[in-house]
C-alpha cells in the first residue's frame, strides 16, 4: 500500500478521541465489558462515536469534526453521560486516566486471532504491558505541506500537553515516580518518537516509499509517533496525551493544541528545524516524569524554564486566536489547573492514594471523577 | 492389607479414633485428584473434590450430614462461601437495573411453581413438594463462586450468575424459614409459639449478620487484606459470628450472606481479599464439597432418580425461560441469555443444608423429601459444574476475557 493522498480538511478543526477504561464495580479491576456496553449504546443516537478497541475493557468515543471548544464539551458531555448510563445498568464503571493503577499485566491474555498473535509474538511482553489509555487530538490542515510545517513546530508543544494531561503515575500497583508513565510503555515501540523532518508532502512521500520497502511498515498506521500525519482525513494528530480523568481537561487540552496551531500558523512565530529535536526526548522526559513541574530547554537558547512558566505564557501568546476560537473557557481551565495544588491529575491521583492507602478505592474515586458525579 | 487400606477410605464419617485418618486420606486424594483434572483437563480443582466424593458415596460410606463436627466445616464453610456471595452482591445494582431485578425474582419464583407443579404430577404430598420447590429456587452460590474463581471468569453473564445465585439464595433461605412457620401456623392455638421463632431468627440473623459486616469493615479498614494475619482475623470473626448465630438458633446461612450483603452495601468503598478467605478456609471449602458429593446413597438415588431428574429439567426450563424473556430489558444479549440460563443449575451444600434443617424440624415430611433432594444433588453434582464452566466459555469470559492490545 502506498501513501495515501491527503485528503484536505477546514483549517484548525478539531476531533478529540478518548481511550476509556471499563472497570468492574466489585473489585476495580479492569473488566472486559466493551461488547455488552456497545451494544447497549448502539441503540442511541450520538453525534460522537463509539468504537471497541483491541482489547475488551478498553472503548474509545471519538467526537465529530468540531469547530469549537464548545462542541467539543457538549459532544463529550452527551456520549460520556451515555456510555456512564449504560456501565451503570452492567454493573460498570468507565474511567479516564492513562493507565489502570493496579491490573495485572501478566493476566492479560491477548486476542486470539492470527493478526495478533503475529503481534503478540513479535513484541513479547511489551504487547501485554500495552493496556495504556490515551486521548488523541487531529487538528485539520488545508495542506499536507501545512500539516507537515504545523507537524513539526508543533513539536516543541509535546511536553506542555503531556504534563497538562499526565494521569498515570501507577502501574501495576505501584507509584512509578512519573507522572506519565504510560508514554514509558510506548517509547518501547520500534516506531515510536518523533516524525523525520520533511516539510513538503513529496519529501515525506519518498520517506515513507523508502521505508516501506524495506518491509518494516506497510501503511502510516505502523508509525506510532507522538505527531503523525493523518491523510485519511486531513488532519495532524497529535497522540503524547495521556486519558485526562475528566472530559472538561480533555477538551481544554484540545482547545490548547487548536489555538497553539492557529498561532503557529497564522502568526510563524518561529520557523521548525531539525535543531528543535536536539532536545526533544530530554524535554518529553521531563515532562512525563515530572509534569508541570518538569524543566524543559530550549534547543535554540539553550534556556533552561519550566514547564508551568512556559505553559503560561504559551497560553497569554495565543490569547487573541482564543478569542477568535471562542476557546477562552477552555484556556481558563488549564490556567487554573497550572496554580491549583493538585493541578495535574497524576498529583489528584497520588493524593488520593495517600489518603486512602487503597488503590480500588482510588480507580473508585476515578470514575467518580470522570462521570461528573 | 488391601482390605484394611480400602475399609480404611470407606470408613463411615463418625467421630471416632480414626476420624482424622480418614479425614486426612480423604483430604489428599480430593487435593490430588483436583490438581489432576486442573492439570489435565482445565477443570475447576473443585470436580475433583466431588469425583471423591462420589467415589465415596458410590461406596455407601457417604456421611448422613448429622455429624457434628462434619456439619461444623460445612457450616463453617458454607458461610465462608455465603458471605463472599453477600460481598458481590451490589443492591444499588438492582435499582439502576430494575429489569435484573425482575429476572431475578421471576427466575426463582418459576422455577418453584415449575417444581412444584412437577413434583405434584409425579403424586408426591404438598407438604414435600413445597418445601423441595423452595429448595430448587436457588442456585449454589459455592459452585458457582468456585467455578468462577477458579477459571478466572469475567462479564456479564459471570456477575449475573453471581448475583441471581446470592438473590434466589436469599428467596429459599427466607421462604423456608415462613414455610416452616406456616406448618406450625397451621396449628390452631399456636400461632404465637409459631411465628416467634421466626421473627426472631429473621431479625436476629439481620442483627448479628450487620454485626458482622460492620466489624468485618472495622478490621478491613485498618489492615491490610492481602496480609495473612489479616486474614485469620476476617475468617475468626465470621466463624465466631456462625457460633453465635447457632447457639442463637438464627440461620447460618442466612448470617453470612446477610453480613457479606451489608458490608458491600454500607459504603461503595471496595473490599477485595483473596477467595475463601486464604488457605485455611480452602480446606473448608474441600470438605464441604468431598462431603456434599458423598450424601446420596445408590440404592436412594434408584428409586428417586425419575423425578429428581423432572425436578432438575422443570428448574433448569423455567429459570432459562424467565432470564430469556427479560435479557433485553435488562441489557443482555440472547446467546449470554442462553448461557445465564443454562448455567443457574448447581445445587450443593445450600440445598443439602436446608433439606436437613427442615427434616430435623418436620421429620415426617423430611424422610420423604430428602431421597428426592440428594437424588437431584447427585445428579447435578458433576454435571452442574461443567455445565457452568461450558456456558462461561461459550460466553466468552474465560481465557479470552482480558486482550492484549495492539499500540
Amino acid at each position: 500500500m502506498s501513501l495515501e493522498t491527503f485528503a484536505t480538511s477546514k483549517a484548525f478543526t478539531l476531533g478529540v478521541e478518548l481511550e476509556l477504561q471499563i472497570v468492574g464495580r466489585h473489585d476495580y479491576d479492569l473488566a472486559p465489558g466493551a461488547a455488552d456496553l456497545l451494544r447497549l449504546t448502539s441503540r442511541r443516537k450520538l453525534a460522537a462515536d463509539v468504537k471497541p478497541e483491541i482489547t475488551s475493557s478498553m472503548i474509545e468515543l471519538s467526537t465529530g469534526v468540531c469547530e469549537r471548544h464548545r462542541d467539543v464539551i457538549t459532544q463529550l458531555h452527551e456520549v460520556r453521560d451515555a456510555l456512564v448510563h449504560d456501565a451503570a445498568r452492567l454493573n460498570l464503571h468507565l474511567c479516564g486516566g492513562g493507565t489502570h493503577a493496579f491490573q495485572d499485566w501478566s493476566r492479560r491474555r491477548i486476542f486470539d486471532t492470527p493478526r495478533f498473535r503475529q503481534v503478540s509474538e513479535l513484541y513479547g511482553y511489551l504487547s501485554k504491558q500495552f493496556t495504556v489509555f490515551g486521548q488523541h487530538v487531529h487538528i485539520g490542515c488545508i495542506s499536507p505541506d501545512q500539516a507537515l510545517w504545523l507537524l513539526h513546530a508543533m513539536s516543541r508543544f509535546v511536553p506542555h500537553v503531556i504534563a497538562l494531561s499526565a494521569s498515570s503515575p501507577f502501574v501495576q500497583g505501584t507509584d512509578t515516580g512519573f507522572q506519565s508513565a504510560r508514554l514509558n510503555s510506548v517509547y518501547a515501540f520500534p516506531l515510536s518518537g518523533r516524525a523525520p523532518f520533511t516539510l513538503t508532502w513529496q519529501e515525506f512521500g519518498v520517506y515513507f516509499e523508502k521505508m516501506r520497502r524495506t518491509g518494516v511498515v506497510e501503511s502510516m498506521k505502523d508509525f506510532y509517533w507522538d505527531i503523525r500525519p493523518k491523510p485519511e482525513f486531513g488532519t495532524i494528530e497529535i497522540r503524547v496525551m495521556d486519558t485526562p480523568l475528566t472530559v472538561e481537561r480533555a477538551a481544554a487540552i484540545a482547545a490548547y493544541l487548536q489555538c497553539v496551531a492557529r498561532w503557529l500558523v497564522l502568526e510563524r512565530p518561529f520557523e521548525p528545524q531539525e535543531d528543535d529535536y536536539l532536545a526533544y526526548t530530554y524535554n518529553r522526559f521531563q515532562a512525563c516524569r515530572f509534569g508541570l513541574d518538569g524543566v524543559v530547554v530550549d534547543p535554540t537558547t539553550a534556556e533552561h524554564r519550566p514547564l508551568r512558566e512556559l505553559i503560561a505564557q504559551t497560553i497569554k501568546d495565543v490569547e487573541l486566536h482564543a478569542i477568535e476560537l471562542r476557546a477562552e473557557t477552555g484556556l481558563a481551565l488549564l490556567r487554573d489547573a497550572l496554580v491549583a495544588p493538585d493541578g495535574s491529575d497524576a498529583t489528584w491521583l497520588r493524593n488520593a492514594q495517600a489518603h486512602e492507602q487503597y488503590l480500588p478505592e482510588v480507580v473508585r474515586q476515578q470514575c467518580l471523577r470522570f462521570e461528573g458525579a | 492389607m488391601t482390605d484394611a487400606l480400602w475399609s480404611l477410605i470407606t470408613a463411615p464419617w463418625a467421630l471416632e479414633p480414626d476420624t482424622l485418618l480418614v479425614a486426612a486420606v480423604l483430604a489428599l486424594a480430593a487435593a490430588l485428584l483436583g490438581e489432576v483434572v486442573w492439570r489435565t483437563l482445565r477443570w475447576p480443582r473443585m470436580l475433583g473434590y466431588v469425583l471423591v466424593g462420589t467415589a465415596l458415596a458410590l461406596t455407601g460410606g457417604g456421611p448422613s450430614g448429622h455429624e457434628p463436627a462434619l456439619r461444623l466445616a460445612i457450616d463453617g464453610a458454607l458461610a465462608l462461601l455465603l458471605f463472599e456471595a453477600g460481598v458481590r452482591l451490589n443492591l444499588r445494582w438492582l435499582v439502576r437495573n430494575p429489569w435484573l431485578l425482575a429476572s431475578s425474582v421471576a427466575e426463582a419464583a418459576l422455577a418453584g411453581i415449575a417444581v412444584w407443579i412437577v413434583l405434584r404430577s409425579f403424586a408426591i404430598t404438598p407438604g414435600v413438594a413445597a418445601p423441595l420447590a423452595i429448595i430448587s429456587t436457588a442456585v449454589s452460590p459455592a459452585v458457582m463462586l468456585r467455578v468462577v474463581g477458579e477459571l478466572r471468569a469475567a462479564g456479564q453473564v459471570t456477575e449475573r450468575l453471581l448475583a441471581l445465585a446470592a438473590l434466589n439464595t436469599l428467596y429459599a433461605v427466607l421462604a423456608m424459614k415462613l414455610f416452616s412457620a406456616g406448618l406450625l401456623l397451621s396449628d390452631p392455638g399456636t400461632w404465637l409459639d409459631a411465628l416467634s421463632p421466626v421473627l426472631f431468627s429473621f431479625f436476629g440473623s439481620i442483627l448479628v449478620g450487620a454485626a458482622l459486616g460492620e466489624g468485618l469493615a472495622l478490621i478491613a479498614r485498618r489492615l491490610d487484606l492481602r496480609d495473612e494475619n489479616a486474614m485469620v482475623l476476617l475468617l475468626a470473626a465470621v466463624l465466631l459470628a456462625l457460633v453465635v448465630a447457632k447457639t442463637l438458633q438464627l440461620s447460618a446461612l442466612l448470617v453470612p450472606l446477610l453480613a457479606g450483603i451489608w458490608l458491600r452495601n454500607r459504603s461503595q468503598r471496595p473490599w477485595v481479599w483473596p477467595r475463601h478467605f486464604g488457605s485455611a478456609g480452602g480446606v473448608l471449602v474441600l470438605v464441604m464439597f468431598v462431603a456434599v458429593g458423598s450424601a446420596w446413597r445408590p440404592e436412594a438415588l434408584e428409586a428417586s432418580i425419575g423425578v429428581a431428574a423432572a425436578l432438575v429439567l422443570a428448574r433448569t426450563v423455567a429459570k432459562s425461560l424467565a432470564v430469556l424473556t427479560l435479557a433485553r430489558p435488562s441489557g443482555l444479549g440472547i446467546g449470554q441469555a442462553l448461557c445465564l440460563g443454562a448455567a443457574l443449575l448447581p445445587m450443593s451444600g445450600t440445598a443439602w443444608v436446608l433439606g436437613l434443617d427442615f427434616a430435623a424440624r418436620h421429620p415426617t415430611s423430611g424422610a420423604q423429601m430428602m431421597p428426592v433432594l440428594l437424588a437431584a444433588l447427585a445428579l447435578l453434582e458433576l454435571a452442574a459444574p461443567l455445565i457452568v464452566m461450558a456456558c462461561l466459555r461459550v460466553a466468552g469470559e474465560i481465557d479470552v476475557q482480558r486482550k492484549g492490545k495492539q499500540p
